[in-house]
């Protein structure tokens, strides 16, 4: 027979209550942007230097806000950070709109780093500093993205238990 | 803030985690679940066909990416049972902890 509510221990409800914890953990675990996403961010930030770099005013004002456009139409999906993977959907109450909030911060970031960085640079009598200031920042978005991600996923894992 | 409300169904270990993982998900895929609980396949079948004739989960059969999968959900019987029973544990460590000496 199993146990009822009068016949429950309060260490075995607490060991309940830490299992429930744990599984909680397991789907916060999975909380991410899909993988491609780095990769994108980064390819498009260099595409995006090069065409400002070597392109005439035309492609110079237009590659950006093409980037821009096409990044709006993948974010909703990507940076809701409920689907890493197809192994689950993670709640919306579970993710909230962290991922996005963190993702939107970081670029504005990088925005700063690669205007920083290119002034830097050509003050520095470079050569393409708009193409070196990109290529950095794309490191920047390859070795940050996924890092500041698994520092959310602790932040999310130590807000609330069962 | 739910009705404390113990379920016998859902307190066993290895159901109870099913639950958990489950509440935490819009759905999750079966493979999933059987890696993260370290299950057998025909273990964890017979812990959703409990949970599924209690009207607690739902199985649903997709194909995704050319492959047949299963993906499991919870329903919302299933969500207000697995809240109860979470207010309920709370309750017994709650009567358990000594009230807060008066000051």
């Amino acid at each position: 027979m199993p146990p009822t509510h009068d016949e429950i221990s309060p260490s075995e409800a607490r060991e309940a209550l830490d299992a429930i914890e744990h599984s909680r953990r397991q789907v916060i675990a999975e909380i991410d942007v899909p993988g491609w996403y780095w990769w994108f961010l980064a390819a498009g930030w260099v595409a995006v230097g090069a065409a400002v770099e070597f392109g005439g005013p035309w492609v110079t004002g237009l590659a950006p806000l093409l980037f821009g456009a096409l990044h709006a139409g993948l974010a909703s999906h990507a940076l809701s950070g409920r689907h890493r993977s197809g192994d689950l959907s993670v709640r919306r109450e579970v993710a909230g709109h962290s991922v996005l909030l963190v993702v939107f911060g970081f670029l504005v970031v990088l925005c700063a780093a690669t205007l920083g960085l290119a002034l830097l640079i050509d003050a520095d009598g470079a050569r393409h500093p708009g193409l070196l200031a990109s290529f950095m920042v794309a490191l920047m978005v390859l070795v940050g993205g996924p890092r500041l991600m698994a520092a959310l996923r602790r932040r999310l894992a130590r807000a609330g238990t069962a | 803030m739910s009705e404390a409300r113990f379920d016998e169904l859902i307190h066993p270990s290895t159901r109870l985690s099913i639950v958990a993982l489950l509440a935490s998900a819009d759905w999750v895929e079966f493979a999933f679940v059987r890696d993260r609980l370290g299950l057998s396949d025909s273990a964890l079948s017979k812990q959703f066909a409990t949970l599924e004739e209690a009207g607690y989960i739902a199985v649903d059969r997709v194909v995704s990416e050319r492959r047949r999968r299963v993906r499991v959900r919870l329903t919302p019987a299933g969500r207000a049972a697995f809240d109860g029973h979470v207010a309920a544990l709370r309750e017994v460590v709650a009567l358990a902890e000594p009230p807060a000496a008066a000051t």
